[in-house]
């Protein structure tokens, strides 16, 4: 079909050669105005798209892209990268996991971590941005201590203050959490108990989350909370018909970013594997090997987000598009 | 209705704001345990640095650490000043540059139809997830072939594309109702009309967020400096800090605490800026 349509706006650019530039783009002349219209439309979204992507060609797609090949060749780094072809295409895939033997728990204690982590996160962050979203005083103060930890949190100073045992809870580290713990099965009590030993970093390290939360809370009409309230709604029935509906959207956000943040920070184990493996020269398993491992870790963290996706996409325009249509009735 | 009424503090004290202060404070004084520690840590003396069991505030405050870190600063090389030059142009480059297109890349995946639009998301998804360090190697050579090794360009232009500061704007964007760029549309705006007058003001609070995020990752980055710049001269503040808390282990613990509270700063004056203008956009979706 496409090439049809080249063939003959080709054939008619040969037989009509006044504004060939036009002409090239609309073949049919009986489609002229829609095409010409999606035209314009195509290009403003090309021309606004045109800075984006040509930067992240150059400087994404095409290292992603040479790792990927890499990672199906014996490669050799010694002035310049040579490759050299593999007895299999996925042999370094296969010993990604024959020489890494611990990395199916390491995975399964980080993925269950993560799951862990991932509503403490969100619901703690949703609570403190509804807090700073409230008219009270020293708003501009709280917005700003709740945010800066985030900060500091990235630097060498956390290292310190985790060594001093700032990070845990005094209460719940001892006894009293392994005893409750004591009937769950190891990998599940493991990660609890790592959740609570570091719940306060945690809470932390959710400045981002806030500030996305505040930001969509911001565009919450108060008229909206003003009509409910005249309806008799009381706190708890406004927080779950008329915020979090709002909210949802940013909801599923904010879990994409914090997944991608926990996965992808520098003091996670697998990245820390990943790192070992790709630059501690001379490769003991070989630079390949790296590219591999993270292309492994890459597929497991996009099936994680996938669920996290799935479990909170938008349902056919029942609840979030609700501000919309209230907008469109009037 | 009446924005400019709509203050954002409420001017008198009322009972009802009780309970929020009875979850804000004991949550805030737990939360800003890292700031008062950071600005503490910088001042402490020697011996209380290394006290045992180690100290949360500072006793006897002295200014040795700052003393000490900028008599290091003097006798290197490259002057101090050369290192935060070099960081502020950095940032601000990187910072304009990337709010500008993803603000513009957002727009036209959020609200623009054309050919190949769900490849482009999928594209940014993907760099979303990807471990960075570990295409270093291959965007080494990227940057190389492009000649652009050891300049400024070599910091500025790795760090453009933020792949999540793109997933946050263009998420924003879409919340921002159609009917909105009809009705523009129909009084004759195009689409750059729309860009700068609809949509930018619309998503203000997501570009204030994506700045913060944005400076952060940039301010805080020792890898361009230490991969693809050469000269000393050419590197920037981060990385000139790193360094010079590596340099002798009593002394070096001073002086980087000291170097992180100078590093902490300007985060703290930019988070100040930009969150007056996230909050100052008070709820008002465009359309009445």
């Amino acid at each position: 079909m496409a090439t049809k349509e080249i063939q003959q706006s080709k054939q008619e650019i040969a037989t009509t050669p006044k504004k060939p530039n036009r002409r090239e783009k609309i073949p049919h002349e009986n489609r002229h105005r829609i095409t010409k219209r999606k035209m314009r439309e195509w290009m403003y979204g090309y021309i606004f798209l045109a800075p984006w992507i040509i930067g992240v060609m150059i400087f994404f797609v095409v290292s992603m892209f040479k790792s990927l090949y890499w990672s199906f060749y014996n490669v050799e780094v010694f002035n310049g990268v040579n490759t050299y072809p593999l007895a299999h295409w996925y042999d370094n895939y296969v010993s990604v996991f024959t020489l890494e033997t611990d990395l199916p728990t390491t995975l399964g204690s980080f993925t269950i971590s993560l799951i862990l982590q991932l509503p403490i996160i969100i619901a703690f962050s949703l609570i403190i941005a509804m807090l700073l979203n409230s008219k009270i005083r020293c708003r501009s103060l709280f917005r700003m201590i709740f945010f800066l930890p985030v900060i500091i949190a990235t630097g060498p100073v956390m290292s310190m203050l985790t060594a001093q045992g700032v990070g845990t809870v005094p209460m719940m580290s001892d006894g009293s959490l392994s005893s409750l713990l004591g009937g769950l099965p190891a990998f599940l009590s493991e990660p609890i108990t790592e959740l609570f030993n570091s719940l306060i970093l945690i809470l932390w390290n959710s400045g981002i989350q806030i500030l996305i939360f505040l930001s969509g809370l911001q565009k919450v009409s108060t008229t909206m909370y003003e009509a409910s309230k005249i309806d008799g709604a009381n706190g708890w029935e406004t927080f779950w018909k008329i915020t979090l509906p709002i909210v949802k959207p940013i909801i599923l956000l904010n879990s994409v970013y914090t997944v991608v943040a926990l996965a992808t920070s520098g003091d996670n184990e697998i990245i820390e594997l990943i790192y070992a493996a790709t630059y501690t020269t001379p490769w003991t398993k070989g630079y390949e090997y790296g590219m591999a491992f993270n292309w492994i870790y890459t597929a497991i963290i996009a099936v994680i987000l996938v669920f996290v996706f799935l479990l909170l996409k938008e349902k056919s325009d029942k609840n979030v598009k609700y501000e919309k249509r209230l907008v469109r009735l009037r | 209705m009446a924005i400019k009424g709509n203050k954002v503090n409420p001017t008198k004290f009322d009972k009802s704001q009780i309970g929020f202060y009875v979850w804000l404070l004991p949550l805030a004084v737990l939360m800003g345990a890292p700031i008062v520690y950071i600005v503490c840590h910088a001042f402490k003396p020697m011996d209380e640095l290394f006290a045992f069991p180690p100290k949360f505030f500072v006793t006897n405050p002295s200014g040795i650490n700052f003393t000490n870190l900028f008599q290091q600063a003097a006798g290197s090389t490259v002057p101090f000043s050369r290192y935060v030059f070099n960081s502020l142009v950095v940032t601000a480059a990187v910072l304009i540059l990337s709010v500008l297109i993803s603000t513009m890349a957002a727009f036209a995946l959020s609200k623009m139809r054309f050919r190949l639009k769900g490849a482009m998301m999928e594209i940014n998804n993907l760099a979303l997830m990807f471990v960075a360090t570990a295409v270093v190697i291959p965007r080494y050579l990227t940057i190389s072939f492009t000649g652009i090794l050891d300049t400024w360009l070599a910091h500025i232009l790795p760090l453009i594309a933020m792949p999540v500061c793109l997933f946050l704007i263009k998420q924003f964007m879409d919340q921002v109702p159609d009917s909105l760029l009809e009705a523009a549309q129909l009084e004759g705006a195009n689409a750059f009309t729309i860009y700068l007058k609809i949509i930018l003001p619309m998503v203000k609070p997501a570009i204030a967020t994506g700045c913060i995020l944005t400076f952060q990752q940039v301010w805080n980055n020792t890898e361009t400096s230490n991969l693809f710049v050469s000269t000393e001269s050419m590197r920037t503040l981060a990385f000139y800090m790193n360094t010079l808390s590596g340099v002798g282990s009593v002394q070096g613990q001073g002086i980087a605490a000291a170097a992180a509270l100078i590093m902490f700063v300007p985060n703290l004056l930019l988070f100040i800026i930009s969150q007056s203008a996230v909050m100052n956009t008070m709820a008002h979706s465009g359309l009445k």
